[in-house]
């Protein structure tokens, strides 16, 4: 065991540097920094990832005549981890604001010691409950699920026309609470789900829940599923054939997911999302996609659309004179902004999102076209 | 016949899983060892596929012999780096440092190739065939056939050859092995690279159907660790048939019910063989080594 623990603290410290090789510093003494914790690895990577590059390439684009630092660090998918990124953050200088991560547990971990801190939290968790906390810090750029499925319910509903949708969702954290907003805006618009299913999502064949929600007669399949499992279960409805409408979470606007799955599998598939910047729907945000490109090699999504976003707001306010944290949440808290996504105002808890739209793929190809757009579909709704 | 879509979806599943608990079963009988990256390495064979597509541009049947190769040559490193120097140590040991060779190799694939669900070519074509109102996959045959001849294959070695007896040698009694002759240390080698081709093998036929991505090894260990229980502890069969049951599990009892009861059906079924069979369903204890 002597030789054990000696090998074993050398591979972790390797595995360690590893992980840390997706960091970067840059500093400058009088600068204010901005780092950015967000899960680089483990299950949300993905989306992580995805986040850390919209903060990254908002915080290259600072105005003119403003120094700032960044750093990134990656918070894993422990909330320990997060709370450890945090404290460490806070002891490299004055913060102007934190991108702090999209995982829900990590942020409510993170929540009060940003309050102690005094640090302003930008995210784009979807987790409902980090802005009920009566935290001032925390601004999420991203629409909550009271938001999206709202959105996703009504375009089913009403622009679809379908009364009999079969919901099929993650048992995850966000399934769970995505499956719950589905519950109440279908309820809203007097519509009662046929079929309600939740899968794992280490589960590798959908075709026994697939086969289980058509036997229900469904007029739609309604997804809330990660972004494997939606490719999943997209690929097998359509080598079963099935040719009912299909509307996605958000999870299927991710061009990673789009990518498994050939354009004639997309064939009539929907989904809903806060944005989808590689549909380009305007000047501004085609520049943003050129950009990330460039910059990252990949395709932009909806988090890195929002935490750009919300990003460029706190840059807006350090260029308007912000040079505290405070100053900086007070400009967040009051302020309306014009991102690229959408115009970002908080609702006086924090959320600062409340647009959503609606992707629909034609079959050719792998880029969806927005064709519709909610803003404030959860009030609507009511 | 909604039902026997389904099993063969099942047995399409179960073929896969079955590659990755042999490889676990094998590290297992000659070392004692629980190697717990394996499913590390299934997802490393899958990534591996994903990064070679693009330059051997042909069926994935063609990729296959590429990465078992590769693979069996990342299995003698971790042999080398995760066993060898640890062999007189306890068991945990070994056990401890199999996972950190996982995380890192987690890490260094989420660095490499970015974090997001990508899919392998398939073996030989993406079509689907259509059998008397049945819908098969050419890859879920492809799959079956696949395992089954590596499957095949490595039991005819071990039953039939010189090397084989070498293996089964080393995996009974090391210390009598060596007495009589048998290169224990190479016959230990030879058994991660074998386990670790294994799990490339799986990689690679799980990645086109069920994608990969530099987290997806997690949830595979843990079925290769049941199936290996379920069949036996040290049983080659028995860890076969043991992925077979938790394939079918998964696919018939969340068709009858859901995906979390068939879950908590799995894990009430191996308690149940642990109360009423500890030794499997086949039967091999595993002697412990001093």
């Amino acid at each position: 065991m002597r030789r054990a623990l000696p090998l074993l603290i050398g591979l972790l410290a390797a595995s360690s540097c590893l992980s840390s090789g997706l960091s970067s510093t840059a500093r400058a003494d009088d600068a204010l920094s901005f780092p950015v914790l967000v899960p680089l690895t483990g299950f949300l990577s993905l989306e992580g990832t995805s986040q850390r590059n919209g903060a990254v390439l908002a915080l290259r684009q600072t105005p003119a005549g403003i120094a700032i630092a960044s750093e990134v660090v990656d918070t894993g998918t422990s909330p320990e981890a997060a709370v450890t990124a945090l404290e460490r953050a806070a002891g490299g200088g004055t913060i102007g604001a934190v991108a702090a991560s999209m995982l829900g547990t990590q942020m409510l971990a993170m929540l009060p010691l940003a309050h102690d801190l005094k640090l302003p939290l930008i995210t784009v968790s979807g987790t409902a409950s980090i802005t009920e906390q009566g935290n001032p810090w925390v601004f999420r750029f991203f629409p909550g699920d009271a938001v999206t499925k709202a959105a996703h319910a009504r375009y089913v509903v009403e622009e679809l026309g379908k009364r009999r949708p079969a919901i099929i969702y993650q048992t995850t954290a966000y399934g769970q609470s995505g499956k719950t907003h589905l519950d109440a805006a279908f309820k809203a618009l007097d519509v009662t789900p046929v079929f309600e299913e939740g899968v794992d999502p280490a589960a590798k064949d959908l075709l026994p829940v697939l086969t289980k929600a058509l036997a229900a007669n469904p007029d739609v399949l309604v997804l809330h599923l990660h972004s494997a499992p939606t490719a999943l279960l997209l690929r097998q409805a359509a080598s079963s054939g099935v040719t009912l409408p299909i509307v996605a979470g958000s999870a299927m606007h991710q061009p990673s997911t789009a990518a498994l799955l050939e354009p004639a599998e997309l064939k009539g598939v929907c989904a809903e999302t806060a944005a989808s910047p590689i549909s380009g729907d305007s000047p501004e945000v085609r520049a943003f996609t050129d950009a990330y490109r460039a910059a990252f090699g990949k395709e932009p999504d909806a988090f890195a659309l929002g935490q750009y976003d919300g990003m460029t707001m706190a840059l807006e306010a350090v260029k308007a004179g912000a040079r505290t944290p405070d100053a900086i949440r007070k400009a967040l808290s009051a302020e309306t902004f014009k991102g690229l996504a959408m115009t970002y105002k908080s609702d006086g808890k924090g959320n600062m999102a409340h647009s959503a739209v609606i992707v629909c793929y034609d079959g050719t190809s792998r880029v969806p076209a927005v064709v519709k757009r909610y803003d404030d579909p959860a009030l609507a709704a009511k | 016949m909604a039902a026997l879509q389904l099993l063969v979806n099942g047995v399409a599943l179960g073929a896969a899983y079955a590659l990755v608990a042999l490889g676990f079963v094998l590290v297992l009988n000659a070392t004692s060892a629980v190697n717990f990256t394996q499913g590390d390495l299934v997802m490393a064979g899958g990534l591996l596929a994903v990064a070679l597509a693009p330059l051997i541009p042909l069926p994935g049947i063609v990729l296959l012999p590429v990465v078992l190769a590769l693979m069996a040559a990342l299995g003698l490193l971790l042999a080398l780096a995760a066993y060898l120097p640890l062999r007189r140590r306890p068991p945990a040991s070994v056990f401890i440092s199999t996972i950190a060779v996982g995380i890192i190799l987690q890490n260094g694939a989420a660095i490499l190739f970015g974090p997001e669900p990508r899919a392998a070519p398939p073996l030989f074509g993406d079509g689907t065939l259509s059998f008397a109102g049945l819908a098969v996959s050419e890859q879920s045959l492809a799959i079956v056939a696949v395992a089954a001849v590596l499957i095949g294959s490595q039991q005819w070695v071990f039953a039939r050859t010189q090397l084989g007896r070498r293996l089964r040698a080393t995996a009974q009694d090391p210390e009598m092995a060596r007495a009589c002759g048998v290169p224990v240390t190479a016959m230990i080698l030879l058994t991660f690279a074998i386990g670790a081709a294994c799990a490339g093998a799986a990689g690679l036929l799980l990645a086109n159907r069920y994608f990969v991505t530099p987290a997806s090894g997690g949830d595979l260990i843990l079925k290769a660790y049941i199936a290996v229980t379920v069949g036996g502890w040290g049983s080659v069969p028995g860890a076969v048939v043991g992925a077979l049951l938790i394939a079918l599990f998964e696919v018939g009892v969340s068709s009858v019910l859901s995906y979390p009861a068939a879950l908590g059906a799995l894990y009430l079924t191996l308690l149940a063989i642990l109360v009423l069979r500890p030794q499997g369903l086949f039967g091999e204890a595993v002697r412990r080594r001093g």
